[in-house]
């Protein structure tokens, strides 16, 4: 059977790194005498070198699918086999030079294959999307929590407020034009007063209040009013700084 | 596990060759069949190479220490070529352990967390950062 056996020996010898290294006796095929050759296990493929100088690796065997065990050896000590499934595959013999090497290259060995590299990638994948998952609704749970004591605020004190920007979905964004009186009394105990953080029951703080942004007239009104008309445009520039404040207090209020 | 049927062209100066091949690829290995055969008449692994669209139903496998030699095949469809280049990119096994180095990092910048603690394997070189073996010979 034909191999890309040029590029499949610059794989062993590329600087990828090697998953193990290391000298182990191997029972020849044809001469049945164990030969001292220097090993280098690559991802599921277990490449052999006459000398650890060798360019070239003599040999190269596939590890996928195999199993690996232990076994007696009239002239080796610290012997172990690599199996495969079907009946007609070969089974090499090795051989360690102490217990320590024999059990670290056995460990090394069964698990080198491609499937379980796949497996534990699957396993990751999994954990990854849950912890970002999680990390998304707690981020969400917070806004609307966020968004409702703005609301609450809001409804109090709408008949004194004077609003000059637009109120978007859920954020008030309480500066830049829009004035809001002291609500007479809000639940739970929480004044979104300007400048004031007062601590919740929870012991979650509330977001600071953003600076007021200074335009030309030195007054507080938006420089876009709602006559402009182009309501993307509003998004944009309040979005963006609201997007930005919540990222900060998200950030200081996160403990992982 | 994928088995198609797949044009592999071998270009032999002066002509080109084409051959009908049956393809399989399983895990890191692309081997190739003659139609009617159950022994494959060849593999290739498919570790240090790139993969490329060269036309709407061919894609190429270029192997890195060849740069020169390109594998051709044609697909029956342009989504099977899709398919094949995403599979065969995704067939490598030095390309799984970039992921889950990446994925074993994030989850621990997320969580604190070394997400392969609980099954005992943390400390397996394939999967470090940097496996500070010496590199093979030279």
């Amino acid at each position: 059977m034909k191999l890309n056996e040029r590029s499949v020996a610059h794989y062993a010898t590329c600087n990828s790194p090697p998953d193990k290294t290391g000298f182990l006796f191997k029972k020849g095929e044809r001469n049945t005498a164990y030969h001292r050759r220097w090993f280098i296990l690559k991802g599921n493929m277990l490449f052999y070198f006459e000398e650890k100088e060798s360019r070239e690796p003599v040999g190269v065997i596939v590890l996928e699918g195999c199993t690996v065990e232990l076994c007696e050896s009239e002239s080796e000590e610290f012997a172990f086999a690599i199996k495969f499934d079907c009946v007609k595959a070969k089974v090499y013999k090795m051989a360690a030079e102490n217990q320590a090497a024999m059990e670290s290259w056995v460990k090394a060995l069964s698990r080198a294959s491609f499937d379980y590299m796949r497996l534990v990638v699957k396993e990751l994948e999994r954990q990854l999307e849950e912890v970002q998952e999680e990390a998304r609704s707690s981020q969400a749970k917070s806004m609307l929590k966020k968004h409702q004591l703005q609301l609450q605020g809001a409804t109090f004190s709408l008949q004194n407020a004077t609003i000059t920007g637009p109120s978007q979905e859920g954020v008030s964004s309480r500066e830049n034009g829009v004035s809001w009186s002291k609500p007479p009394s809000v639940p739970n105990g929480v004044r979104d007063t300007q400048g004031d953080c007062s601590e919740r029951g929870d012991g979650v703080r509330p977001p600071p209040v953003p600076p007021r942004r200074k335009t030309n007239g030195g007054s507080l009104e938006s420089p876009v009013s709602p006559g402009t008309g182009c309501f993307s445009k509003l998004h944009d520039w309040y979005g963006k700084e609201v997007a930005e404040l919540r990222i900060e207090w998200l950030q200081s209020q996160i403990h992982w | 596990m994928c088995a198609k049927s797949l044009t592999s062209i071998s270009p032999v100066f002066p002509t080109t060759v084409v051959k009908r091949r049956v393809v399989k690829l399983i895990v890191n290995f692309l081997f190739y069949f003659r139609t009617d055969e159950d022994e494959p008449i060849g593999a290739l692994l498919l570790e240090q190479c790139r993969v490329e669209r060269e036309d709407d139903q061919v894609f190429s496998i270029v192997f890195l220490d060849e740069a020169e030699r390109k594998y051709l095949f044609e697909c029956d469809s342009q989504e099977q070529c899709v398919e094949w280049i995403d599979a065969v990119v995704k067939a490598s096994y030095e390309f799984m352990r970039k992921n889950l180095i990446y994925y074993r990092t994030e989850i621990h910048r997320l969580t604190g967390k070394d997400p392969l603690e609980q099954y005992g394997i943390s400390d397996e070189t394939r999967f470090q950062v940097n496996s500070g073996l010496p590199p093979a010979a030279t």
